[in-house]
C-alpha cells in the first residue's frame, strides 16, 4: 500500500541540475515508468525516492508522510539496481534473506520467506549458489526476490533489464509485470527503452533534461505527444519529422509541399507523421515522392525509406512489399494523421483544433 | 580477449614459433639465476666460515656451519632487534591499515573536488625526501622525550606510509560498485552498517595487499630507525649493517642476518601468494 507524491523536486549539484521541478502523484499499486535517454534524471529522481539522494527543494511523501529527511532503511521502499547490487561473499539464500536480518524479522519466519519468494523468481534449485557462479539472468532474479521478499510498499527498478540479452529481456520483462499485479505494490521503473516503458506501464513520464515533457499513459504519449521530444523519443522507427513552414493551408519543405486539413499560414513549422501512417502510392499520388533510398524488411512488416529534400522520411508498409531501391515512388498519409510542433520552442501545435492538428 | 589468447597451449606451432619460444625460456632461465644470484651467494657466505666466503678463487666444497646464525641470535641479541622490529611493524599496520581503508573508502565514494585535493595532497607529502623531514622529526622525539622509542618510530613510520595506504585501498574501493552498499542500505542497513555488512566481507583482498606492502615498507625501513633510534628500539635493517661494518670476519654474521631478515618476508610471501597476486590485479582492472 503506497501513494508517492513528488511535490516540485529539484536535485541539483551547485550549478549543474540534475532535477527540475518534477511534480508526479503515484498511485497505490500503479505502475510508473520513468523514461529518458541519460541524463534525463529518471535515475536521480528515482533515487530520491529511495533516500539515497536527497532533493534540494521539494517534497517526497509516501504515504502522505513526508520522507526527505528519512534514510533509506526507513521509507519501507525495495530497490533493484542496473547491476543487482548482489553480496558477493553470500549464497543466493543469505542474499535473499539479507533484509530480513538486518530488519530483525524474527528467525522462525525466515526460511518460509525466503523460500516463498525465491519460488516466486524461480530460483530453487539455487539457492547454494554463490552469485559468481550464476548467469546474468539467475543474478536478475536474486535481486528481485530479495526485493520481494520484505513485501515492502513499493518496488523501485533502475534498468533492470539492460544488463540482459534481447531474449531473456522480453521473457523477464513478463515476469515483472506479473509479478508486480499478483503482488499489488506501487511500481516506478526506469529505463530507457521505450518498448519497456510501453508494454509494462500503467503511465510513463517521459523525461529530458530534468523537466518531465509529458506523463500519461502509453496510447497517450504515443498517440498524442506533448511535444516533438517525446513524439520523436517514443516510436520505433521514431516519427518522421520534416522542417518547413505552411502558407496558406501548403506545408512547404524542400522538395516538399502537402497540403494541410486546414487553412493554416504559419512559419518555422516541424510536420510529423508516425511511419504506419504512411502507405506507398505510384508517385505522384501521395505527399511524398521520391527515388527509394533503402528497404528494411522487418519480418512482420517493411520499413520504405525515401529522402525527399533531405530529410528521411519512413513508411512501414505490408511485409510483401516488392520494391527496388533506386526507384521512383510516393507516400501517402491521410492529412488528418500529421501533427505539427513549433520549430523553435519544439511544443505541439493544435491550430485548428481538428484531427491532430 | 581475443581468440589468440586463449588458445590450446598444446596446439601445434610452427617451428621457428617453437624455437623462439625456447630461446625465451632460456633467456628467463638465466636472467633468474643471475637476479637470485646475489641473494644466493649471501645464503652461501652465511653458512661457510669466513676463509671460505672469501677465498679466491671462490670455493664451492665447504663444510657447512650454522654457527653464524648460533652467534648471531644468541650472542648478539639478534632477538631484541627482532622483537624491535616486530613490535614497530605490528603497530605501524594496526594504526594504518584501519586508517588507510576508512579514508580510501570514504575517497573513493565522495563525489566532491575536495578528496581530489586531499589525494593530491597526500601524494606531496609521500614525495618528500625523507632526509627533509628526517632532522624534523629528530628534534620533535627529542623535545616530546620519545626519542629512541617504539612509538615514535611507529608514528614516523604511519605517517610516511599513509599517503600510500590511503591510495591502495582508495583503488580498490573503486572497483567495489557502490550498488553493493546502495543495496545494503535500501535493504534495512544504517550508512555505517551498510559498510561493516556488504564491504567490510569483501575488503579483505584489498586489505591484505595492502598490508603486504605497508609491512614491507616498514620492516625495511632503514634511515629512520638508524636517525630516531640508540639502543633501546633499534631495529634489524639498523643492526645488521652495524654487525658488517667493523671487519672482514663479520661479513658472514652480516649474511647470517640478512638471510634471517629475509626468511619471513618469503614466508609470508608464499602463504599470500594468490591472494597478493589477486589484489593487484583487483586493483589495477575493473573486473
Amino acid at each position: 500500500m503506497a501513494r508517492i507524491e513528488l511535490r516540485n523536486i529539484v536535485k541539483r549539484w551547485g550549478p549543474v541540475f540534475g532535477v527540475r521541478d518534477v511534480s508526479i502523484d503515484i498511485a497505490d499499486r500503479e505502475f510508473l515508468v520513468l523514461l529518458g535517454p541519460s541524463g534525463c534524471g529518471k535515475t536521480t529522481t528515482m533515487r530520491m525516492v529511495a533516500g539515497l539522494e536527497y532533493p534540494s527543494s521539494g517534497d517526497i511523501l509516501i504515504d502522505g508522510r513526508r520522507v526527505n529527511d528519512l534514510e533509506p532503511k526507513d521509507r519501507d521502499v525495495a530497490m533493484v539496481f542496473q547491476s543487482y547490487g548482489l553480496y558477493a561473499h553470500l549464497t543466493v539464500y543469505e542474499n535473499i534473506r539479507f533484509p530480513l536480518r538486518v530488519r530483525g524479522v524474527p528467525a522462525a519466519e525466515h526460511d518460509r520467506r525466503v523460500r516463498e519468494a525465491a519460488r516466486m523468481v524461480e530460483l530453487g534449485s539455487l539457492l547454494d549458489r554463490k552469485p559468481k557462479a550464476l548467469s546474468g539472468g539467475q543474478r536478475q532474479r536474486v535481486a528481485l526476490a530479495r526485493a520481494i521478499v520484505r513485501q515492502p510498499a513499493c518496488f523501485l527498478m533502475d534498468e533492470p533489464l539492460s544488463n540482459l540479452d534481447a531474449k531473456l529481456r522480453v521473457s523477464t520483462r513478463a515476469e515483472i509485470k506479473h509479478l508486480q499485479q499478483t503482488l499489488g505494490v506501487t511500481m516506478i521503473y526506469v529505463t530507457h527503452d521505450q518498448v519497456e516503458a510501453m508494454t509494462l506501464a500503467h503511465r510513463v513520464a517521459v523525461m529530458e533534461h530534468g523537466v518531465v515533457r509529458q506523463l500519461g499513459t502509453p496510447t497517450e504519449i504515443y498517440d498524442d505527444p506533448a511535444d516533438i521530444f517525446v513524439a520523436g523519443f517514443i516510436g520505433s522507427p521514431a516519427m518522421n519529422l520534416v522542417r518547413g513552414a505552411a502558407q496558406d493551408g501548403v506545408f512547404h519543405a524542400p522538395g516538399l509541399s502537402l497540403p494541410l486539413p486546414q487553412h493554416i499560414t504559419r512559419g518555422d513549422l516541424v510536420l510529423g507523421v508516425r511511419a504506419e501512417d504512411l502507405g506507398v502510392c505510384a508517385p505522384g499520388e501521395g505527399q511524398f515522392a521520391a527515388d527509394i533510398f533503402s528497404i528494411e524488411p522487418l519480418g512482420d512488416s517493411t520499413l520504405v525509406n525515401i529522402k525527399p529534400g533531405g530529410a528521411l522520411v519512413t513508411a512501414r508498409v505490408a511485409k510483401d512489399y516488392r520494391g527496388e531501391a533506386g526507384a521512383n515512388t510516393g507516400l501517402r498519409a491521410d492529412p488528418a494523421l500529421f501533427y505539427l510542433f513549433d520549430g523553435a520552442t519544439g511544443a505541439r501545435l493544435r491550430l485548428t483544433g481538428q484531427g491532430r492538428i | 580477449m581475443s581468440i589468440d589468447a586463449v588458445r590450446d597451449p598444446d596446439a601445434p606451432r610452427r617451428p621457428g614459433e617453437r624455437l623462439a619460444t625456447y630461446a625465451a625460456f632460456l633467456f628467463l632461465c638465466l636472467f633468474a639465476v643471475y637476479s637470485a644470484f646475489p641473494f644466493f651467494w649471501t645464503l652461501l657466505t652465511s653458512i661457510k666460515e669466513p676463509v671460505d666466503a672469501f677465498a679466491t678463487p671462490p670455493v664451492w666444497v665447504f663444510d657447512p656451519t650454522l654457527s653464524h646464525y648460533a652467534s648471531l641470535w644468541l650472542d648478539r641479541g639478534f632477538g631484541w632487534y627482532f622483537l624491535n622490529t616486530a613490535i614497530v611493524t605490528a603497530g605501524t599496520l594496526l594504526i594504518s591499515i584501519p586508517i588507510g581503508a576508512i579514508a580510501g573508502y570514504a575517497l573513493a565514494r565522495y563525489p566532491g573536488r575536495l578528496g581530489f585535493w586531499l589525494l593530491i595532497l597526500a601524494l606531496v607529502f609521500r614525495a618528500l625526501p625523507r632526509t627533509a623531514i628526517l632532522l624534523p622529526f629528530y628534534q620533535i622525539s627529542r623535545s616530546f622525550g620519545i626519542y629512541d622509542t617504539h612509538i615514535l618510530l611507529i608514528l614516523v613510520l604511519v605517517s610516511i606510509n599513509q599517503p600510500f595506504t590511503i591510495w591502495m585501498m582508495r583503488s580498490f574501493f573503486m572497483t567495489i560498485p557502490a550498488e553493493i552498499e546502495e543495496a545494503a542500505m535500501v535493504d534495512g542497513c544504517s550508512r555505517f552498517k551498510a559498510f561493516l555488512k556488504a564491504i567490510v566481507p569483501v575488503m579483505w583482498p584489498g586489505v591484505i595487499t595492502t598490508s603486504l606492502f605497508t609491512f614491507l615498507l616498514a620492516y625495511n625501513e632503514f634511515l629512520m630507525p638508524l636517525i630516531l633510534t640508540a639502543t633501546k628500539a633499534t631495529t634489524l635493517p639498523v643492526a645488521i649493517s652495524q654487525f658488517g661494518a667493523e671487519d672482514i670476519r663479520f661479513w658472514s654474521l652480516s649474511a647470517a642476518g640478512a638471510i634471517s631478515i629475509t626468511l619471513p618476508v618469503v614466508a609470508l610471501i608464499l602463504i599470500f601468494q594468490k591472494r597478493i597476486v589477486g589484489g593487484l590485479v583487483q586493483g589495477a582492472v575493473k573486473g
